[in-house]
């Protein structure tokens, strides 16, 4: 399968994303810069880490104008997956694809830290070859990964079982010392409605190999080249 | 004409920042300070004929991109002066 790696000026894990998908799983990548106006056919797009922007006005603000924002769009739209790692995760906040904000980290201090995350839902295809509740240890490395939503949104979040991942402590317990940032609920990671958008602040491309200390985030690259191999998410 | 935009965080949204600046004036001895909200300030020059106008492009803005109304509210006020010559 193929993967399109969304290039902002300004990322920094693009390099990541694309090393994990192509010389880790051995899939056919490609980045695409965000002026570019197609996806080069990929099966499936990733939205990687940074400053697309420098993060000038707010985290993601701008990036959201990039010509290719239409077309990752309209590929949402048609059912087929996107992972926002990062400020993907920003990016996708401000484009309106998922629902929510980020704000500074409760602490006010950049966090730089493998952390603990639960996989709360199987059912989309980033974490289709997880078992329900499974632990992943990933690294995270934002200032403002605080995620925060209405009261109500996030009821509707947690009643449509579109809160994917939270940060946990090594036992698996979601408790306020496991938080890193202040996220409401311990949320580290989302999915639309849809379930074919998914999002979370810690960096699973980051821990692909164990000679970086964790390969537990290979797992969600693993899961969509299965989704795309059974056509679970095909855009057609 | 000129419009100022004044964004903040939403009185319901807690700013770690505001509070960070707060516990700093508390070191120094402020301790009449209860409480700070950071925000963002923007200076607009807008051409056009009148404030309603002006103030009218400003909110827009606001609401388009200056603000995000998840987590932020702005305020407006528009200088009704003459405009600077365009140089």
């Amino acid at each position: 399968m193929k993967f399109a790696v969304i290039v902002f000026p300004g990322s920094n894990c693009d390099h990541d994303a694309y090393h994990a998908a192509r010389h880790v799983l051995g899939q056919e990548a490609v980045f695409v810069w965000h002026k570019d106006s197609s996806l080069q056919r990929a099966d499936a797009v990733l939205l990687p880490g940074g400053f697309a922007h420098g993060d000038y006005l707010r985290t993601g603000a701008i990036a959201r104008f990039s010509p290719i924002m239409q077309e990752v769009k309209r590929f949402a739209e048609a059912g087929g997956p996107v992972l926002g790692i990062c400020n993907g995760f920003q990016v996708l906040l401000e484009a309106g694809l998922l629902p929510g904000a980020m704000l500074r980290n409760r602490n006010v201090r950049f966090q730089c830290e493998h952390v603990y995350v639960k996989v709360e839902h199987t059912d989309t295809p980033f974490t289709s070859n997880c078992l329900q509740g499974q632990r992943l240890r990933i690294p995270i490395a934002h200032g403002e990964g605080n995620y925060y939503a209405e009261p109500d949104v996030v009821e509707g979040l947690e009643r449509g079982r579109q809160v994917i991942f939270r940060y946990v402590t090594d036992a698996g317990a979601v408790t306020p010392e496991a938080n890193p940032n202040g996220s409401v609920n311990n949320i580290a990671g989302l999915c639309n409605e849809k379930r074919n958008v998914v999002a979370l602040m810690p960096h699973p491309e980051r821990a692909c190999e164990l000679a970086v200390g964790s390969a537990d985030g290979l797992v969600l690259l693993e899961s969509v080249v299965s989704s795309v191999r059974r056509g679970a998410f095909a855009t057609a | 004409m000129r419009a100022r935009v004044f964004v903040t965080l939403k009185t319901s949204v807690f700013d770690p920042q505001g509070t960070t600046v707060a516990e700093a004036l508390h070191t120094l001895g402020y301790a009449a300070v209860k409480d700070v909200r950071q925000g963002k300030y923007f200076e607009l020059d807008i051409d056009v004929r009148t404030p309603d106008e002006a103030r009218r492009v400003a909110s827009e803005a606001a609401d388009k991109l200056l603000a995000n109304p998840v987590i932020e509210s702005y305020r407006i006020e528009v200088d009704a002066g003459a405009p600077e010559p365009v140089r």
